[in-house]
């Protein structure tokens, strides 16, 4: 029975992707066309909208666009491009110096921002032609970019932890925010290890190695963007803050440090708000439609169903930890990271919880699994910014893509078989 | 297989699968599938799977979803009469309030909501609610003199904490932790097996039973589910909900008596304060309705209802 | 019906930024109540969410006129002519079903039930039917986005040299 809504929903999902209908849009047609097989048309169609705007009626999702707001005024407001010279001056020097600036900077970046997507255009943008000058193709520039991207989701502050906690019936925000630290470093130091081959390989330029002096001098130029840190994870962690409230506290701070910076003016502020605001809208409404999917996903018991047909297949938890990580890894194929996240953390929580896995592990294990997700076609988030920034194609950047994303999935298995990486710090902290 | 013969109704709530309200809904699909001889099924949704409170209530309304359970305080914004069972000590004793609930007056009410879609079925137990607090025990209605307690954000119950003296102020409840160790509040206020399973007793050590409110849980379906169903199904439904609300009150009970014990057992001091202070205090509430006729003599027929021997007041 | 498009496009930016702004303000403000004042304000939260539902609806209508809502343009970038015109025209027709169905249809039956239930909501006490226009009213304003793209389609199918894509611009 369940098995038609499955060949329904996902069929007309894939086609309607293929032909190119906007993600948003096909996921509420397929949702709508499953609705319609076990709910009246007029009753399902009311339903579909309350589901959108009852999905984005949250406080919470509200740190979103604010976090994308501060990564807008960051970006123009010369803070990236501060980090950035703070990195390469710590790492321009190793083989293949501009792709590990890349992703160090991604990781500084994503330290101060909520998001991928705001790390993959602020970095990218300013990388992708620095790196193109110096001889790297686009395509590996724009790979390394969207990859790296990825620790914006994992290095705290991140908005779909925030999720997570949601989806879970309340897991610490802080102890999954200190929790992502570790991971995050982790999955920055294999991208550049993969990247220091490729480079080495190709024979990509070695930058200039930077002084004592000049790093000093870099570092103190970065320090009031990293002060944000401070005050965004500092004001979260020692509970100062709700994650949305730090979330406008950035903007302020962002907007603040920018006008110093005299990099914008207020002029130029009603364009920063309306692009945060159409950017913030895609994601949205994307979130919306897939509160709906997921809706009709529970209301037919399908996760259920094929989860608990899958873990009956073993005992073991290092099995069932495998099957859940491909599980996901296939998810993240076809579906963004929130609905995914939304839909799968109720239904794997409780096989999570019988196995003795720390749900703060889990939601560390699930969101840096559904990060590679993000950067596979057909659905990736950071993928089609990382290209639309990058100015080059999905088809392109696919090759590029593979080696890393081996080193995510190599990451992702030392996050899943050692649970020390995730908890050490919030244990630490006290914020279990 | 025979799955097209039977008649499925859908059971979403937002509560834990441990709750006593879920556990008596098992009981009630349990009853329902054993009285239909297997033809009718009642499938549970709990911990917000298909949504909120409020959003599963609306999904009741437009009629994608068959039944829910919400607290009594959310129907107040549809049939202003539910604001009775918010108000502080409008009923004497447990007794009393079942006397009502399950007697003439409850069964009223539970029709009342028919105009809004939804049809109640029968009252679950939530307990009462009482207060916590952080450095003070609260033994007289004094005792809360400036301070500040988290309220839920109804006017009731900020009306009733700034009649004790008290500032209210509204916390979401899983901040309220963090607000209650910060000192951002001095207290708040809820039942017995919430005050233990949120883990505030860690941070509030005096847990004072005055026992302000009984607002108890509403079980409802939809009306355009209920109009679907045979007269014979509409039956089963309505006998097996009536059984899980005798089920689930010895649930709740059991849950009450072990949650006090925990947080005793922890070292918070529970404290069973004389509440006729409080109920002085909080008279003039129920003045304000005298010009709200429909409540206020539901407020009189509440009071008038099965007198219950040696007044506890 | 350029200048009306551009109008319509204009006042919906504006609107945006103006939305955008209370939100950002609304939250600063529940900050700056919460720790200066020591008397947390009693509305922020659920303004905040509510800003959320209109800039995000308002928002995704705005992103259909410019083309900015994420697809797989494998197929349509390998099209050219006459079929590229065909499937963009199945593609706005998408759009326009599900804004039509769902957004229109769904949302005005969500407003009118919420309406004559007289759902208000807890802090601010505003019918949440008003909220819930947000839902039509982007509805109707992707129909007009996605039935103006086809024209633009139709006219670069005919030779015209201006772009069937804009970016998001306050003109
Ligand atoms: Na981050
Ligand atoms: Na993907």
């Amino acid at each position: 029975m369940e098995w038609v809504d499955i060949l329904l929903l996902g069929g007309s999902l894939v086609v309607l992707l293929a032909l190119g209908v906007p993600v948003a849009f096909a996921i509420g047609i397929s949702t709508v066309l499953t609705m319609l097989l076990s709910i009246k048309t007029g009753p399902a169609l009311t339903t579909m909208a309350q589901r959108i705007a009852t999905g984005l009626d949250s406080f919470t999702l509200l740190a979103i666009p604010f976090f994308i707001l501060a990564g807008q005024l960051m970006n123009r407001g010369g803070i990236a491009r501060r980090l950035i010279d703070f990195a390469k001056a710590l790492v321009g020097g190793l083989p293949g110096g501009l792709a590990h600036v890349n992703i160090l900077a991604a990781m500084l970046f994503a330290a101060i921002s909520g998001s991928s997507v705001a790390t993959a255009s602020a970095v990218g943008s300013i990388m992708g032609p620095r790196m193109e000058e110096d001889g790297y193709e686009r395509s590996f520039g724009a790979a390394v970019n969207i990859t790296a991207a990825t620790t914006g989701l994992i290095i705290p502050p991140s908005n779909i932890l925030i999720v997570f906690s949601l989806a879970s019936g309340g897991v610490s925000i802080t102890a999954l925010f200190l929790a992502g630290y570790l991971p995050g470093i982790l999955v920055g130091l294999s991208l550049m290890l993969v990247a220091a081959v490729l480079a080495t390989q190709r024979k990509y330029p070695v930058g200039r190695r930077t002084s004592g002096r000049e790093v000093v001098k870099r570092f103190l130029a970065a320090l009031p963007s990293l002060l944000m840190l401070v005050v965004v994870m500092g004001g979260i962690v020692s509970g100062v803050f709700t994650a949305t409230e730090a979330a406008a506290v950035a903007v302020l701070y962002a907007l603040v440090l920018a006008l110093i910076y005299k990099e914008i003016t207020l002029d130029d502020l009603p364009q920063i708000l309306l692009s945060t605001s159409a950017t913030t809208a895609v994601v949205l409404l994307l979130v919306g439609t897939s509160i709906g999917m997921s809706w009709i996903l529970a209301y037919e018991n399908i996760p259920q169903n094929v989860s608990l047909a899958l873990v009956g297949l073993t005992e073991s938890k290092i099995l069932i930890l495998l099957i859940i990580n491909a599980i996901l890894l296939a998810v993240g194929v076809f579906m963004d990271i929130t609905p995914a996240v939304l839909i799968f953390t109720p239904v794997f929580s409780p096989i999570m919880a019988q196995l003795g896995v720390d749900p703060t592990h889990f939601g560390i294990i699930m969101v840096l699994n559904l990060c590679i997700g993000l950067c596979t076609p057909p659905v990736g988030t950071v993928l089609f910014v990382g290209v639309g920034v990058a100015q080059t194609s999905i088809t392109r950047v696919v090759r590029p893509l593979l080696p890393l994303y081996i080193a995510m999935i190599a990451a992702l298995m030392i996050v899943t078989y050692v649970p020390g990486l995730s908890l050490w710090l919030p244990r630490l902290f006290g914020a279990q | 297989g025979t799955a097209d013969d039977v008649t499925v109704v859908k059971l979403a709530h937002g509560l834990d699968p441990t709750h006593p309200v879920h556990r008596a809904m098992q009981f009630l699909a349990e009853r329902v599938r054993e009285e239909s001889g297997r033809t009718m099924r009642i499938d549970i949704y709990p911990s917000e799977q298909l949504g909120t409170e409020r959003q599963a209530l609306e999904l009741l309304q437009i009629g994608s979803l068959g039944m829910t359970k919400v607290s009594a305080a959310v129907l107040e914004n549809f049939a202003a009469p539910f604001k009775v069972l918010s108000l502080p000590y409008i009923f004497r004793d447990e007794t009393h309030k079942w006397a009502v609930l399950e007697g003439a007056i409850g069964r009223e009410m539970l029709d009342m909501a028919a105009q809004f879609r939804l049809r109640g079925l029968c009252f679950y137990d939530a307990g009462s609610r009482s207060f916590y607090t952080k450095d003070r025990p609260i033994v007289t209605p004094q005792d809360l003199e400036g301070l500040k307690i988290r309220t839920q954000e109804s006017a009731t119950a900020t009306r009733m904490v700034t009649l004790l003296g008290g500032s209210a102020t509204p916390i979401a409840w899983g901040e309220l932790y963090t607000a209650l160790q910060q000192g951002v509040v001095d207290g708040a206020e809820n039942n017995p097996p919430s005050f233990h399973l949120s883990r505030h007793y860690e941070v509030a050590r005096y847990y004072s039973l005055n026992e302000h409110t009984g607002v108890p849980d509403v079980l409802l379906v939809s009306t355009v589910v209920w109009d679907d169903l045979t007269e014979q199904e509409r039956q089963w439904l309505q006998h097996a909900a009536d059984e899980s609300a005798q089920y689930q009150k010895l649930l709740w009970q059991e849950a009450t008596t072990e949650a006090l014990r925990m947080v005793q057992a922890d070292g918070v001091q529970v404290i069973r304060p004389d509440k006729a202070p409080f109920v002085d205090m909080l008279a003039p509430m129920y003045e304000t309705y005298r010009n709200e006729p429909a409540v206020y003599s539901l407020i009189e027929r509440i009071r008038a209802a099965a007198p219950v021997t040696g007044d506890q007041r | 019906m350029t200048t009306v498009t551009q109008a319509v496009d204009r006042a919906l930016g504006w609107v945006l930024v103006a939305l955008m702004s209370i939100a950002v303000l609304n939250v600063l403000w529940q900050v700056f109540t919460r720790f200066v004042l020591a008397d947390p304000s009693r509305f922020t939260d659920e303004l905040a969410r509510y800003l959320l539902i209109w800039i995000g609806l308002l928002g995704a209508s705005y992103a259909v006129g410019g083309h900015m809502h994420l697809a797989i343009d494998l197929l349509p970038s390998r099209l050219t002519g006459r079929r590229r015109f065909y499937l963009s025209v199945l593609i706005e027709a998408s759009v326009f079903l599900v804004a039509l169905s769902v957004l229109v249809i769904g949302g005005v039956r969500l407003v009118t039930l919420t309406l004559t239930l007289g759902q208000t909501s807890a802090a601010l006490h505003v019918p949440l039917g008003y909220v819930y226009v947000a839902l039509p009213l982007s509805g109707l304003l992707m129909m007009f986005f996605s039935v103006g793209a086809v024209g633009r389609h139709y006219a670069e199918l005919h030779g015209s040299t201006e772009p069937a894509v804009k970016s998001p611009e306050l003109h």
